[in-house]
């Protein structure tokens, strides 16, 4: 099991970065009724986020500021596993109640399947892990393979990476791919080079986590490059803007990568504002927080955008179940502002 | 169970497919219990996402097999999977317990509602009770109902605190109970008592109740039911008032026929079978 890396880390997320990058936060505080008008009307699309750990407020706000839909990738989830049941647990929550959550608060959820690097590193569960993983990642709403890739970079870690590649290949599914959060250029290089090893076309792989100094050689490479905007430790959105300055909108895509660390659900909604008021034009903050996402996430044929392009209502999701009377329960709004409880 | 069921589900199967994705299914089924299994996982990659159309005839055959078994308004993908779940060889028991039990534990919701849905033409219906029980647990209110409503396995096979179980939750989910099978069938006192507890604590929290759920009261009238029936009458809501007057009419207790005697019109009502227990199923 890989836990070296908590000793020195003093937050033990899913982002833990240098002490350079803490000591210099892109990051400041934005209201809501600051930038709600400048996203009026815009649909976000979060290719990467960890609604396992994330609140009902959480979901509540994101569908006001207009996210329609979210990838949730499996991830090690903080305390390591012992058994190959609490994987099967876990997938089956992405899939299941976890997408069930989501939809009574009327966001589509879709997910990535994978074995994390961190937990590749227990071979002996591993093993187990690699025998059931098929029976999730052929499901309904499973876009992608991930996220997967490197964490400490060892010998175990590359082995299941390979190994999911070629799960991918033969799924005819996107991969997802986890960058490390130390030895980032190099890890991201090496990732890239064995996926190409495999045979595997760079316009089906979503490099995540880029930063500044990764960016030009995934997009020349014809990758996606997917970016997390994440309080402290990983991009801030004042640097996004710039990238997107830089590159321009083709193949590139933000996210949140919330998860039970300091991160914020609406990185993309305040991101898109921020781009607003930077002048980037709204065709520009459409490709790179909503629509790259669905292209490169619907060659997995797992995402019908009418199931979210016009808002995603209950009474949709119900039409598959074929009775228009049931209710699957969408959760309503309660007042938030008033003491009375009803 | 019955070729005939698998051969019923077939035909409906038929009319819905395109000519390939008959073929994906029927090549699917012949293959080993592993390759079905990931078939039933993989369907909505091969089949299009759609509601499928049963004619009368063909509805008409499932329920003389099955009493109580529909498949109307379910989607191809449902139907398809429940299909392939006829087609795993139940001959060794082991193995196939084994195998349905692994869809189950690796289940995702429309997986659920496929598994549950076709409780009643599994082999060893016996083993599946538990299972059924866990979906009446279920917060997923499609998985819920794909147990509780139009589906005879509970009507069949719950105990009398199951099945209570299931009728209490699908009335705190304000769902219509109309829609489980069974449920005159398996009206029982305990029942009727919970039910008027239930109803007080709603009342006292100034919520109301489905109007037809007094259908289960009528045959188990006793002082606090016929205390209850007296409140409904009360009650400026219409509905409590006809629900009041069918469950009096239920009752062959002569206190409850006094009762309704008192209100004529309604009397006239449900003794000419103008009013029926159907008119509040909404």
């Amino acid at each position: 099991m890989c836990l070296n890396n908590n000793d020195i880390s003093p937050n033990p997320s899913h982002f833990e970065d240098s002490e350079e990058t803490i000591a210099a936060p892109a990051h400041r505080d934005v209201a809501w009724n600051d930038y709600k008008d400048l996203i009026k009307g815009m649909r976000f699309f979060d290719p990467h986020i960890h609604m396992v750990s994330r609140t009902t407020d959480d979901y509540q706000a994101m569908h006001q500021a207009g996210i329609v839909a979210l990838i949730e990738p499996a991830f090690w989830v903080g305390q390591p596993r012992t058994g190959l049941s609490s994987f099967k647990d876990y997938y089956s929550s992405l899939v299941g109640w976890e997408r069930f959550r989501s939809s009574q608060f009327g966001i589509k959820h879709y997910c990535t399947m994978g074995l994390n690097s961190r937990e590749a590193n227990n071979e002996p569960l591993a093993e187990q892990v690699m025998e059931i993983l098929p029976l999730y990642i052929y499901k309904e709403g499973v876009v992608g393979v991930g996220e997967i890739g490197f964490d400490d970079q060892t010998p175990a870690e590359e082995k299941y990476y390979r190994l999911q590649l070629e799960l991918a290949k033969s799924a005819k599914l996107p991969v997802q791919i986890h960058t490390p959060h130390r030895d980032k250029k190099k890890g991201t290089e090496r990732s890239m080079a064995i996926a190409l090893e495999h045979g595997i076309d760079p316009s089906w792989v979503i490099v995540d986590h880029n930063n500044e100094e990764t960016v030009k050689s995934v997009l020349d490479k014809g990758f996606w490059a997917a970016f997390t905007i994440y309080p402290f430790t990983k991009m801030g959105n004042e640097r996004m803007v710039k990238v997107v300055e830089q590159y321009g909108p083709e193949r590139i895509m933000v996210n949140s990568a919330a998860d039970w660390g300091i991160s914020d659900p609406l990185a993309i909604p305040k991101t898109a504002a921020l781009m607003k008021m930077r002048g980037i034009s709204d065709e520009t903050i459409r490709l790179v927080t909503y629509q790259n996402a669905i292209d490169a996430f619907s060659k997995s044929g797992q995402i019908d955008v009418t199931d979210f392009e016009s808002g995603y209502a209950i009474d949709h999701s119900e039409k598959f179940h074929g009775n228009s009377i049931l209710r699957g329960g969408q959760q309503p709004s309660p007042a938030k502002d008033s003491l009375v409880i009803n | 169970m019955s070729d005939i069921i698998k051969q019923n589900l077939w035909d409906i199967i038929i009319l819905n497919t395109s000519g390939p994705e008959a073929e994906w299914l029927q090549d699917r089924a012949a293959s080993s219990p592993m390759d079905l299994m990931t078939a039933f996982v993989a369907a909505p990659r091969f089949l299009s996402k759609k509601i499928i159309s049963v004619n009368p005839d063909q509805q008409f055959t499932l329920n003389a097999e099955i009493p109580g078994f529909s498949v109307e308004g379910w989607s191809l993908v449902r139907l398809a999977r429940v299909w392939l779940l006829t087609q795993l060889d139940p001959s060794d028991k082991e193995d196939y317990v084994k195998n349905i039990e692994t869809l189950f534990d690796t289940a995702e919701m429309n997986e659920l509602v496929a598994l549950y849905s076709a409780l009643p033409v599994l082999s060893y219906p016996d083993q599946w009770l538990f299972r059924a029980t866990d979906a009446v647990r279920s917060n997923m209110g499609f998985v819920f109902d794909a147990i509780a409503l139009h589906n005879p396995y509970p009507e069949k096979h719950f105990s009398e605190l199951a099945w209570n179980q299931l009728v209490l939750k699908t009335i705190f989910n304000d769902k219509p109970i109309n829609f489980i099978e069974g449920l005159d069938n398996r009206a029982n006192e305990k029942l009727a008592i919970t039910l008027s507890d239930f109803a007080h604590e709603r009342w006292a929290a100034g919520r109301s109740v489905p109007a037809q759920v007094w259908r289960l009261a009528g045959k188990f009238m006793n002082p606090t039911l016929l205390a209850d029936m007296q409140h409904l009458f009360d009650s400026e809501n219409v509905d409590d008032q006809k629900a009041a007057a069918l469950a009096c009419n239920d009752s062959s207790l002569a206190p409850a026929n006094y009762l309704l005697a008192k209100y004529i019109d309604l009397e006239k009502s449900v003794k000419s079978g103008t009013l029926t227990w159907a008119d509040l199923e909404h």
